[in-house]
């Protein structure tokens, strides 16, 4: 009988070696591909740090924002990227206050996403400011009746419970580094160390973290939809055509959901085409994370509908000339586009079960995710060519903005480092989860403490 | 017979093209062209030239008529402009094209001949002679708030000047407003009268400062006379208002209710994550204690 019992022991533990190794092997496995990546993102983070020495040494004059469009891509990015992080927020906590279970092994992918957007988001900001030496203004004068000042609270607090969010699950994880990773140069195996914070597994122990997980959760939801709500009243508290709308909160925050679960598809294809992820990141994950993306999308559609449905009906005199710039003007176009490819078409196409399979889900969520890049430039920019007290005697080219080459390398510099920031996350920790699938595999805790 | 078609489809296309390039051009008959400039070039005529040129053409052709404004425009000092005849540039003024608005409506024709002898003395200064010192003096009206200049000659003599243009204005917070017309010429007593307009607010005390001035003249040099009236509104202080707490107030002014809302949200946010901090270390402590 002891026999028996201790040999299935014996095999529950080399299973669960079979499942760390799995989970661990990113961390061992370091090819020449990777490095040239890491090599060509550093290229294009080096290109933009150029860009930005130059726009310090010459002045905003680098960018093609000028009198009337005095905000243009850096902030239709930073909108963008406070958009994706909310994904963190999605995952992690909805999904897991409601107790579903199959979004566990996406919540680590979900949460270095948000942490990763908010650093790029955060950065982003202080690039738009033309004296970014006199930051420390806002701190010492900053009025709290100013969307500003909100803004960049809320911003700060959500990125402190993000990085919370992401740590606290991952310490009985570093525990496991700490015992397996014993190959790894001084400096990492230290840092597990120190991070695991003497982690033994001990039932106090697992008692106060997920008493720390569930007070995060929940305050992590109502800090997340007020991050994209004071985001999205940077716009609405002014009064702007095509800004002046009592929506514009719902507007942002069901848009962001719809990105992030875009973002999140997008990464987990990534990661299961490079790493052998396939038994844990299944096609059932992707057809879920499918259907996700068709509910957030439909909301947003929803939303879209009111946003232009309503000024477009009434064609308020000062507005008209904003709602015609978007329907049948200048932007016309792009608008078209961004709604019908990046809204509609994949909704359409995403309630047909095989359109949900890893591959055409990723290519429709690389869709969905320019287009939501565009639409947030959309709402930044077509608004403020369109003042309603008239501008006169200046000089044509104000009356448009084309972002310049500097402005668009920093852009994309700012997506570099986040893909730079996921990149070496994933070959310093495990991507996936290993104590939560380890507990939701079945495997008791004396197994996962004592391997 | 295909060859004739199409010499006659070259040759429609071709009138055609003509037909639209005439549309296009600025094309003047020679009537217009012709056409003589009635309006002699006197320092009183190129006063006025100039002050028009000042507010309505300096922005796209620049404050040296360079064509250097807001946006690049055609150079009207070169020798390639001011070959053209006064009722070409007359013709053209009043019709415009592209970006030059026509000013046919908005200008009087002795207006637009005035501006035109200014851009021609602007390159030949020779056709008016030095400017001179003048005396200005200035009595005001109280029954009818009104302010009267007095132009004499600087000499000893103090001869009335004739037909002098003054410009009047109100000192503002940023600058001055001006009060009567663009042109103001004396009469021939020297004098100018200009009625003081009702509602201008002044200082606490209603106080206003008049500023009177010759300047851009043509025969006289610049030169400037002020007086202080007690003749505005008084300035009423909003100061209460501004020491109220309110959204516009200032960092140390908001309003309670924002004060509590906000520190509120943002005292409950981080006592969470103080906690969760907290708890950090007391995961330390537990795992510790397992060890020993």
């Amino acid at each position: 009988m002891t026999d028996l019992y201790r040999k299935e022991i014996e095999i529950k533990k080399e299973q669960f070696q079979d499942l760390v190794s799995d989970l661990n092997s990113p961390l061992n496995r370091t090819g020449s591909s990777f490095k040239i990546w890491i090599g060509f993102l550093l290229l294009l983070i080096g290109i933009a740090g150029f860009m930005y020495v130059r726009q310090l040494q010459q002045g905003l004059g680098t960018t093609d924002m000028r009198d009337i469009a005095s905000w243009g891509l850096y902030i239709a990015d930073f909108v963008f990227l406070i958009a994706v992080s909310l994904v963190g927020s999605l995952i992690t906590a909805i999904l897991k206050l409601s107790n579903v279970k199959w979004a566990t092994p996406l919540t680590r992918i979900s949460e270095i996403i948000a942490v990763a957007a908010l650093i790029a988001a955060l950065l982003i900001i202080v690039v738009d400011m033309g004296r970014p030496d006199r930051l420390w203004h806002i701190f010492v004068h900053g009025r709290l009746q100013s969307p500003i000042v909100w803004d960049i609270l809320v911003v700060n607090t959500y990125l402190v419970i993000s990085i919370l969010l992401l740590y606290i699950p991952l310490i009985p994880d570093l525990a496991l580094l700490r015992k397996t990773m014993g190959h790894k140069p001084k400096w990492q195996q230290k840092m597990y160390k120190i991070l695991s914070l003497g982690w033994q597994g001990t039932e106090e122990q697992f008692r106060i973290m997920n008493l720390s997980l569930t007070a995060l959760m929940v305050i992590i939801i109502p800090v997340a939809l007020s991050i994209h709500t004071v985001t999205s009243w940077l716009f609405a508290s002014t009064l702007r055509p095509g800004w002046d709308s009592t929506i514009f909160g719902p507007y942002f925050v069901s848009g962001a959901f719809m990105v992030g679960a875009a973002t999140v598809i997008v990464t987990m294809y990534v990661i299961i085409t490079n790493y052998n992820f396939k038994a844990y990141i299944t096609d059932k994950h992707f057809d879920l994370m499918g259907k996700l993306l068709v509910l957030t999308s439909l909301v947003y559609l929803y939303f879209n509908l009111n946003e232009f449905m309503v000024p477009a009906y009434k064609m308020k005199s000062g507005e008209s000339a904003h709602i015609l710039g978007l329907l049948v003007g200048e932007y016309s176009l792009l608008f078209w586009s961004v709604q019908i490819l990046g809204m509609i078409l994949p909704i359409l196409l995403l309630i047909i079960k095989p359109f949900r399979k890893p591959k055409p889900l990723m290519i429709i969520s690389v869709v969905v995710v320019i287009g939501a890049f565009l639409k947030r430039f959309l709402i930044v920019t077509p608004t403020l060519l369109h003042p309603f007290l008239p501008v006169q005697n200046y000089p044509e080219s104000y009356h448009h903005y084309n972002p310049t080459f500097s402005e668009i390398m920093i852009t994309v510099g700012s997506f570099a480092g986040i893909m730079l920031i996921i990149s070496l996350f994933i070959k310093l920790f495990p991507i996936i989860p290993v104590y939560e699938t380890a507990h939701e595999k079945g495997f008791p805790n004396e197994i996962i403490n004592n391997s | 017979m295909a060859r004739l078609n199409t010499i006659v489809a070259i040759l429609i296309f071709a009138c055609s093209l003509g037909a639209f390039s005439q549309t296009t051009a600025w094309e003047v008959s020679a009537d217009q062209a012709t056409k003589k400039n009635p309006l002699e070039i006197l320092p009183k005529n190129l006063a006025l030239g100039r002050n028009i040129f000042k507010r309505t053409c300096v922005s796209c052709h620049g404050e040296k008529a360079d064509g250097k404004g807001l946006i690049q425009s055609t150079n009207l000092i070169d020798e390639k402009f001011q070959k053209q005849t006064d009722g070409v540039v007359f013709y053209k003024i009043i019709t415009g094209r592209d970006k030059m608005p026509p000013f046919g409506a908005m200008l009087k024709e002795d207006e637009i001949w005035s501006v035109i002898n200014y851009l021609r003395v602007l390159v030949d200064p020779s056709a008016i002679p030095p400017p001179k010192n003048v005396k200005l003096e200035l009595t005001t009206g109280e029954e009818i708030k009104s302010i009267t200049a007095i132009v004499l000659s600087a000499d000893s003599a103090k001869l009335p000047l004739n037909e002098v243009d003054v410009h009047f204005y109100v000192k503002r917070e940023f600058g001055l407003m001006r009060i009567g017309e663009m042109s103001n010429y004396t009469g021939a007593d020297g004098k100018v009268k200009v009625v003081f307009p009702e509602k201008i607010v002044g200082d606490s005390e209603g106080n206003v400062t008049l500023v009177v001035k010759i300047e851009n003249n043509f025969l006289y040099n610049d030169i400037e006379t002020t007086a202080v009236k007690k003749w505005g509104t008084p300035l009423l202080s909003h100061e209460d208002e501004f020491n109220r707490r309110a959204l516009w107030g200032a960092r140390d002014k908001s309003p309670v209710w924002l004060l509590l809302l906000a520190n509120g949200i943002i005292a409950i946010v981080w006592a969470v994550i103080v906690y969760v901090i907290y708890n950090l270390f007391r995961i330390k402590k537990a795992g510790r204690i397992f060890i020993k």
